[in-house]
């Protein structure tokens, strides 16, 4: 279709390798089925929400407010997006030294990996908000269809600033702690915007009002700093602009990385000997049981993504709570805080068995050896449940110090949700953001689906044991 | 004093035969070579031996312990060295032999005096603290070799235990190998490398579509391929083309 190795054939190289990575093709066949019903669900949903934006129409300076929001909150999600992505395709795939070794100009292949994760890192947003621009623009608000350029603007920024950012940090910290910190990103953000959703439920109405006052723009927002948002609305020279504006900073990063890039300054600094002697010049470990659960345990904690994916199951209970204490009479305090505990534990539970399964990546040599076969399995639950209960250790005495009579419940929970969700994980564990740099990624979203399912109801069976009076909220009527 | 290797009438089958009632006897002390055309069956031959494949047909038996019938027994004695190093990328050399030691139980104190000196040895005793991810291919070799001795067995299976190794590290590897044998250990190596079977083993077969084809010191190779005065080389092209 396109003369090879010119731009658009690597490019379209470049889309289909990401496509085939991308987390929908690479976990299950038939997820794209589902995946097309629910886009169409949330299209009829934008329909009905764009009858209303038409019906009611905000003031400009109300609706300047709500793009520049909307910028800022896509800038930062795709940003940490972007950061992981551009890690991956400078440093995870592997290929980078054939590209550079082929005649194929150095500074092509790094322009089209940006544009990758650009198209990548905006696929979902554009997707997201295009439902919304399109059910507009049926009303007549073909405005509302400025979002597509605009959020490929925005996402071309986005990766020509994680490039920068992910060549910086790599050479200062190395691979790993880069990909954390855009992980981090994603979650500190995450988090905010969920927080700041639920503001009006936590903050009086009058704090909250001059906080939005205090953000409004004047009139028909005037200056520089409202050009994105009015480009956003679908403004000509504000979109003009931002299109000129994104890629200029695409150009500036470009030339900027370029030369790194061809001499292979950028890959090489991802190459570092990791590991210290501080810890490791102990006595072996007696017998195969302890040296097998010794290596679990050293492969759970060197597992690239372990802290940010505990810190993000963590996280995650925080909207949990401020909906739970907004919203229901039925439970307070420390009787809502088992449940959570119960369902932290079937998904931390889930997740590490999910690596323990995926980071073995030699089964053989343990195959090899002159132990059961059921042993390493053996061992691998032993290692995940360990590090679950070491975790869980410190809120379930937290737990004991407010309210120890909520103990017994909370510990048959966590038990229960513990071996229902291990076992689960063996068998289906779920998709791990990476095993490893180059390392094929395993697990199935059914297993995320069923874990997240299980754990609900061990923590709803918590709930009800601890509440019993909840059983009325939850029941009809 | 029994054989270090007894396969009789070993068959195996992917849709097609790979491994075709392969017999093969290999005595304590012995460094036998097996060598054949890419897809002739050796990985797989070793495989079997190494308990990881369960054959369609025959038996096989490692210094009178049986493989199919006592797995784990016949596995506390043997070492198998793959062609792609088994190795764990996040773990250092001296990480990854405690965990060697501990799978085949290897008292603390006796494994950790032999991981120190296997790492001295082989020349990764300054990289024994860093994680294998680093490694070169010719490094993790060597670790996955000192892992493959560090429970001193009786019968080494190695898949072309030379791959990326540099020539100094390759010699090293070959005298460790033979003062193994010399211990009294078996050993059974795959290699594309001529010269090396044609120098370490005592005795070669080559195999082809999961046939035997000849067995013997180069002497009898040649008598058997008709090549008289010929390299290992012409032997083996000779066998092989037919």
């Amino acid at each position: 279709m396109f003369k090879p190795a010119g731009f658009p054939w690597l490019f379209l190289n470049e889309a289909r390798v990401l496509w085939r990575g991308s987390i929908l093709v690479r976990t299950h066949k038939y997820v794209l089925a589902p995946v097309i019903i629910v886009g169409l669900m949330f299209q009829g949903i934008a329909l009905a929400l764009a009858a209303q934006i038409v019906r009611h129409p905000l003031p400009l300076g109300q609706m300047v407010l709500v793009a520049d929001l909307n910028l800022f909150f896509f800038f930062w999600l795709m940003l940490s997006r972007a950061m992981t992505a551009a890690i991956d395709v400078l440093y995870g795939r592997g290929d980078v030294d054939f590209l550079l070794a082929s005649p194929i100009p150095p500074g092509r292949v790094l322009a089209v990996r940006m544009l990758g994760v650009a198209g990548s890192v905006a696929a979902p947003w554009v997707l997201l908000g295009g439902v919304l621009a399109n059910a507009l623009a049926v009303f007549g608000q073909a405005w509302a269809l400025a979002i597509y350029p605009m959020l490929l603007a925005e996402a071309v920024v986005v990766a020509a600033l994680a490039f920068a950012l992910v060549v910086l940090l790599v050479g200062w910290t190395g691979p790993k702690l880069a990909r954390r910190a855009g992980h981090m990103l994603a979650l500190v953000m995450g988090v905010f915007i969920f927080a700041l959703g639920q503001a009006p439920r936590f903050l009086p109405p009058a704090a909250l009002g001059h906080f939005w006052l205090a953000l409004l723009p004047a009139g028909d927002a005037p200056g520089l700093q409202y050009v994105f948002a009015k480009g956003l609305l679908g403004q000509p020279w504000p979109l003009a602009f931002s299109l000129v504006f994104s890629g200029t900073v695409f150009l500036f990063a470009w030339v900027m990385l370029d030369a790194r890039f061809a001499s292979g300054t950028i890959t090489a600094a991802a190459y570092r000997p990791g590991g210290s002697a501080a810890r490791q010049g102990g006595a072996f470990r007696a017998g195969p049981f302890a040296a097998v659960l010794m290596k679990n345990l050293r492969l759970l904690t060197r597992f690239p993504g372990v802290v940010t994916q505990t810190v993000y199951r963590s996280l995650t209970l925080v909207p949990v709570v401020m909906i739970l204490t907004g919203r229901l009479r039925t439970g307070s305090g420390v009787e809502i805080v088992a449940p959570l505990l119960v369902f932290l534990t079937g998904q931390l539970a889930l997740f590490f068995i999910s690596v323990m399964v995926g980071s073995d990546e030699s089964p053989e040599l343990a195959a090899s050896a002159p132990v059961a076969p059921g042993f390493l399995r053996r061992a691998a639950l032993v290692a995940a449940g360990y590090a679950t209960l070491v975790l869980m250790a410190l809120p379930v005495t937290g737990v004991l110090a407010r309210d120890g009579v909520l103990l017994p419940s909370l510990l048959l929970g966590m038990a229960g949700v513990l071996v229902s969700n291990l076992a689960l994980g063996l068998r289906l564990p779920i998709p791990l953001v990476r095993a490893d740099f180059g390392k094929a990624q395993t697990g199935t979203v059914l297993g995320l689906i069923l874990g997240v399912g299980v754990s609900s109801v061990w923590s709803l069976a918590v709930w009800l044991l601890v509440t019993p009076r909840a059983l009325w909220w939850l029941l009809p009527g | 004093m029994s054989e270090a290797l007894c396969v009789r009438g070993l068959s195996k089958s992917f849709g097609r035969p790979v491994i075709a009632g392969l017999d093969l006897s290999i005595a304590p002390g012995e460094f036998y070579a097996l060598l054949g055309p890419n897809g002739a069956g050796k990985t797989t031959t070793l495989r079997m031996i190494a308990g990881l494949m369960r054959p369609d047909a025959g038996s096989v038996s490692v210094f009178g312990r049986d493989v199919l019938a006592n797995p784990l027994g016949a596995k506390a004695i043997m070492a198998w060295l793959p062609d792609e190093p088994l190795l764990y990328d996040r773990l250092s050399p001296m990480e990854y032999l405690e965990f060697v030691a501990g799978l085949w139980r290897v008292e603390p104190a006796l494994a950790k005096s032999r991981a120190e000196e296997l790492l001295e040895t082989l020349g990764l005793w300054a990289h024994r603290f860093e994680r294998c991810e680093g490694f070169s291919r010719g490094m993790k070799q060597k670790t996955v070799l000192a892992g493959a001795l560090i429970h001193e067995p009786r019968f080494l299976l190695l898949d072309e235990p030379f791959t990326g190794l540099d020539a100094a590290s390759a010699r090293l590897v070959k005298e460790i190998l033979q003062a193994r044998a010399q211990a009294g250990a078996a050993v059974i190596l795959t290699t594309h490398i001529l010269d090396v079977a044609e120098r370490l083993a005592t005795r070669i077969g080559i195999i082809s579509g999961g046939r035997l084809l000849a067995e013997g010191d180069l002497a009898a190779l040649q008598r058997q391929a008709g090549v008289a005065h010929g390299s290992l080389e012409d032997v083996f092209l000779q066998l092989t083309a037919a």
